[in-house]
């Protein structure tokens, strides 16, 4: 059974890093502001998914505590970026 | 010896990294074909809130890795995913981008309720 979740959890990481190339890519040559905005919102959420599987294949809490700090960042990023987009200025 | 609960979660955990690694592959598709940037909006929360948190969930449930920070960071998640959305979205409508095969536009109708500042 622990074979079992190794192995799926390889394979989700596998995937989840081609996800992650694909992402950039598509963020790289996007069309608008919007959409590269999105897309780096996805991105970080997708390098967060990341952190959690190296958490699960290694068993240590700290991953998460990093992917909490990094949750926190993009949050308040996107945010402030959006309201920047829309009025011009931060405050 | 690996008594029945164990065997429980580890079916459990199994079960919610593979559906979590579906949502995420299934909102990066949609961030490639769909057309808009209103509609890839789902897509791009779907990762937020389906992909990372459904992970979290096996991790709050396989036994060593602490469970206490799983659920913190899944409720950090669950309250950030639809401030995130709405600040997109609303940016969105304010620099005017179109909606790509409408047929109407209701919110342009009302251009005193568009331009007020909402703050």
């Amino acid at each position: 059974m622990e074979d079992l979740l190794l192995t799926t959890l390889y394979i989700s990481l596998l995937i989840h890093v081609l996800l992650v190339c694909f992402a950039a890519w598509r963020l790289w040559n996007g069309e608008n502001v919007i959409d590269r905005l999105m897309g780096s919102d996805m991105l970080s959420n997708l390098c967060l998914a990341v952190l959690v599987l190296a958490a699960l294949i290694h068993r240590q809490k700290i991953y998460i505590d990093v992917a909490l700090g990094l949750a926190a960042i993009g949050y308040i990023t996107i945010i402030t970026l959006a309201k920047y987009i829309t009025d011009k200025r931060m405050f | 010896m690996v008594t029945f609960m164990e065997t429980v979660f580890y079916i459990f955990a199994i079960a919610a990294v593979v559906i979590g690694t579906f949502f995420s592959a299934v909102g990066v598709l949609g961030y490639f074909r769909l057309p808009d940037v209103y509609t890839r909006l789902h897509a791009a929360g779907m990762v937020s809130i389906f992909g990372v948190v459904l992970l979290l969930v096996a991790a709050a449930v396989r036994t060593p890795v602490s469970w206490g920070h799983a659920l913190v960071l899944i409720f950090f998640l669950l309250a950030a995913g639809p401030p995130t959305a709405h600040a997109i979205g609303s940016a969105a409508k304010r620099i005017n981008l179109p909606m790509k095969g409408a047929r109407r536009d209701d919110l342009m109708k009302q251009p005193k309720a568009h331009n007020r500042k909402p703050y």
